[in-house]
């Protein structure tokens, strides 16, 4: 399968998925025109690819703002591993946020309420 | 010639504390300016970075929608553009800093609108993020945003969501929203 990369523009993240090795990276700012557009050809990747990797899928998030067209598309990619997780698939997720932003620490809080797979704030600081 | 001396508009906007304001055709490209120079200037004075990230996002929020009420007045064949036309301003007031909104909208949008933001205006902290949480899991339409701008911008204001409504014609209002963080 192929990987899927798209370069970071002010208002969306770059986008760096490896099917290859099940990494998948996201990081800068996501408050697109339009977030369903944007982030349908990141959901029906992840679909495609879940259907098949039998190994450990890691996705790393370092996004700075995310506005609530993203915040709900974010939450279909969650909905998405949580399901492969469920069926026996191997998921984490590390989101990656400023220790000294508590809303941003929040919005991170709030993501990992909603899922079971394991989902670990890091701080920007400590890497 | 009046309409040449700038000065008078001026006051006008510093009376009313804006420090901040577009008024025009708004586009994807002016919404990312405009919040490039509202983050720089906020991170000249001392505010923490959550407060610093409010204001950024109630005014996305913010400026996203009347861009959304602006594609709907092209779609629905509105030629006076003046009705596509939106004003986005930041200003400060005793101390918070307070983001408005103002476009035109259909008559018939205004109800369901003013409903939703009274519901709001009732709900504490721990009830909005129950119901942003159920919003955030509803089905959406293809290009929609999703409902959540309302009930996010709520849970970041001090104070509860202010609206007005201006009737311009038999057909069409304008309605300002003003949320003070």
């Amino acid at each position: 399968m192929e990987n899927l990369t798209l370069q970071e523009t002010r208002s969306t993240p770059a986008i760096h998925f490896d099917a290859t090795n099940g990494i998948l990276e996201i990081s800068g700012e996501s408050y697109p025109e339009n977030s369903y557009e944007f982030y349908k050809p990141i959901l029906s990747w992840i679909a495609r690819f879940t259907a098949h990797y039998k190994g450990p899928i890691v996705l790393n998030c370092t996004i700075h703002y995310l506005n609530t067209g993203s915040t709900k598309s974010m939450m279909d990619v969650f909905d998405l591993l949580e399901d492969h997780y469920q069926q026996g698939g191997d998921i984490s997720v590390q989101w990656h946020c400023d220790r000294d932003n508590d809303r941003a620490v929040e919005t991170a809080e709030e993501f990992m309420e909603d899922v079971t797979f394991t989902f670990t704030i890091k701080h920007l600081a400590d890497m | 010639m009046e309409q040449n001396d700038l000065y008078n508009l001026r006051q006008i906007v510093n009376e009313r504390g804006v420090l901040i304001s577009f008024a025009g055709p708004f586009s994807h490209g002016i919404i990312e300016e405009i919040g490039q120079a509202i983050t720089r200037y906020l991170e000249s004075e001392t505010l923490t970075k959550a407060y610093l990230m409010d204001v950024f996002s109630v005014y996305i929020e913010q400026a996203q929608n009347v861009c959304k009420y602006a594609d709907k007045m092209m779609k629905e064949g509105n030629t006076d553009c003046d009705f596509n036309h939106g004003i986005v301003t930041i200003g400060k007031n005793d101390g918070h800093h307070v983001v408005c909104a103002g476009n035109f909208l259909r008559k018939s949008d205004v109800p369901p609108l003013t409903a939703k933001l009274d519901a709001l205006r009732n709900l504490d902290g721990e009830e909005l993020k129950a119901l942003y949480k159920q919003q955030l899991r509803k089905e959406r339409k293809p290009g929609e945003g999703g409902g959540l701008g309302l009930i996010d911008m709520s849970r970041k204001s001090a104070l509860p969501l202010e609206y007005k409504v201006r009737s311009i014609n038999k057909s069409y209002s304008f309605f300002s929203l003003c949320a003070t963080l």
